[in-house]
């Protein structure tokens, strides 16, 4: 895919004011208490939540599963206070990935791995974390905060991510639990965003209990505690998350993705959102 | 006369088991903000928010909590907040975490925050109700009530002592 489409994915960023996300939400085998995390979720105002289903290859071969829809999992979606709108659920797949084998299943075209509407990988040493960066088709990679850092980040494959419209993941829930990760956090969060510059960083909880999220301006304040500016902060919890989804929605489509929506007042049929300039790059 | 500027912290506690919210004590609200602030900061963070933090207003029927501090360092209390998981009263410990709904520069805004946000929230409940007695008496607190006047009453004490001008 041409890398100027996928610059489309972060033209979110330029567009209104997105709704908060939150993008990790473990798919636990107990239904009832993910329904509980979800409503949560709900009630603290975020407007996207993604159901993330973990996949570890160190454990022998594992399948990967079909996604659980939404439908299935509630029956009436739970609104978003005052709004009036229920919230948007959808599916996201994490591959741990500690060879690079395991980097294969990206590519077959035929699998399960389709029907995920977001990817993220977990790479486990350097090597793969460079290959995620710059080669993988992934839409987020996650950084490990419940240990020291296995390796230094370094600038190269990193800057080559933000060109990408990859972006990187740092979980919050081992700070609140825990004393010790809550410092493994806070220093692997400070080494990425020295080198990220705070650009193209997104903040998730992977709650398992719905005492584990935080309203969407708190997790942003905690952003601080991670080096970020009280501009990436929020855009870490709401339009970068909406890039995300974007840029998982241009897998599935054959090139890009253009939103076009009705204007409140019936003037034109049809109103592209996106200016021209950027419409231009779709012919590249 | 140069007034010292504080920022407020409207927050609400959300338990597992609402019968928990009974258990909110001004006390256990600055234990549980001062643990979390000397975690994530440290002794200089501790000190820094200290100086004019008090427990403003507290509601133990919907658990909402206003935290005062200097506006200087009101950043450093809001991102240790997210740290609080539980409140300890009576050597029990009750899992619960903050949730800021609004901050404010006076008393005043977040009291017209509140009773906005307590406008929907009665609402939402409204749209919750199963069966027909629950929602007809959530209608009749709804319509009967003024809830300018009660959320007033409660605010009164508390402002009237922290800036005199704007209680009318």
């Amino acid at each position: 895919m041409p890398r100027g489409l996928r610059a489309h994915a972060r033209c979110g960023r330029s567009r209104g004011m997105a709704g908060f996300a939150e993008l990790n939400v473990p798919a636990l085998p107990d239904r009832k208490v993910l329904r509980g995390v979800l409503e949560a979720a709900a009630r603290l105002g975020y407007s996207t939540v993604a159901v993330n289903h973990v996949i570890d290859f160190k454990e022998k071969k594992q399948e990967i599963p079909k996604p659980i829809s939404s439908s299935e999992l509630l029956p009436s979606l739970p609104m978003i206070p005052g709004k009036l709108k229920p919230i948007k659920i959808v599916t996201r797949l994490t591959l741990v990935v500690s060879d690079p084998s395991h980097c294969n299943v990206l590519r077959a075209t035929s699998s399960n791995i389709r029907l995920y509407d977001i990817i993220a990988v977990f790479p486990k040493t350097e090597k793969l974390f460079h290959v995620a960066c710059t080669n993988l088709d992934v839409d987020l990679i996650c950084i490990s905060v419940t240990e020291k850092l296995p390796f230094y980040f370094r600038r190269p494959p990193v800057n080559m991510a933000i060109d990408r419209g990859i972006y990187f993941e740092v979980l919050y829930t081992p700070a609140i639990k825990d004393s010790t990760m809550r410092r493994y956090t806070i220093s692997n969060a400070l080494s990425l965003v020295q080198i990220c510059k705070g650009k193209n960083v997104i903040l998730s909880s992977a709650a398992e209990r719905p005492l584990e999220l935080r309203g969407p301006y708190d997790v942003a304040n905690l952003g601080l505690l991670f080096g970020l500016s009280e501009s990436d902060a929020k855009a870490a919890v709401s339009t970068n998350c909406r890039a995300i989804l974007l840029h998982g929605e241009t897998r599935k489509t054959a090139c890009g993705v253009v939103y076009t929506m009705k204007k409140p007042q019936p003037v034109e049929e049809e109103e592209e959102t996106l200016p021209a300039c950027k419409r231009a790059k779709t012919q590249v | 006369m140069v007034r010292f500027k504080h920022r407020y912290l409207l927050c609400e506690v959300v338990a597992e088991d609402p019968r928990y919210r009974h258990c909110i004590h001004e006390r256990a609200v600055t234990a549980a903000a001062k643990g979390a602030l000397a975690r994530a900061h440290g002794d200089y963070g501790l000190a820094c928010c200290s100086i004019a933090f008090t427990v403003k207003y507290l509601n133990a029927y919907t658990g909402v909590v206003l935290l005062r501090c200097r506006k200087d360092f009101y950043r450093l209390l809001w991102s240790a907040l997210p740290l609080v998981t539980h409140l300890e009263s009576r050597g029990q410990r009750h899992p619960c975490f903050f949730h800021t709904l609004h901050v404010g520069g006076t008393i005043r805004s977040c009291q017209k925050f509140l009773i906005q946000y307590n406008r929907r929230q009665l609402v939402m409940l409204l749209n919750s109700c199963t069966n027909k007695e629950e929602r007809e008496s959530i209608q009749k607190s709804l319509l009967g009530c003024s809830l300018q006047e009660v959320e007033e009453e409660q605010f009164q004490s508390a402002e009237e002592e922290d800036d005199c001008a704007e209680t009318d």
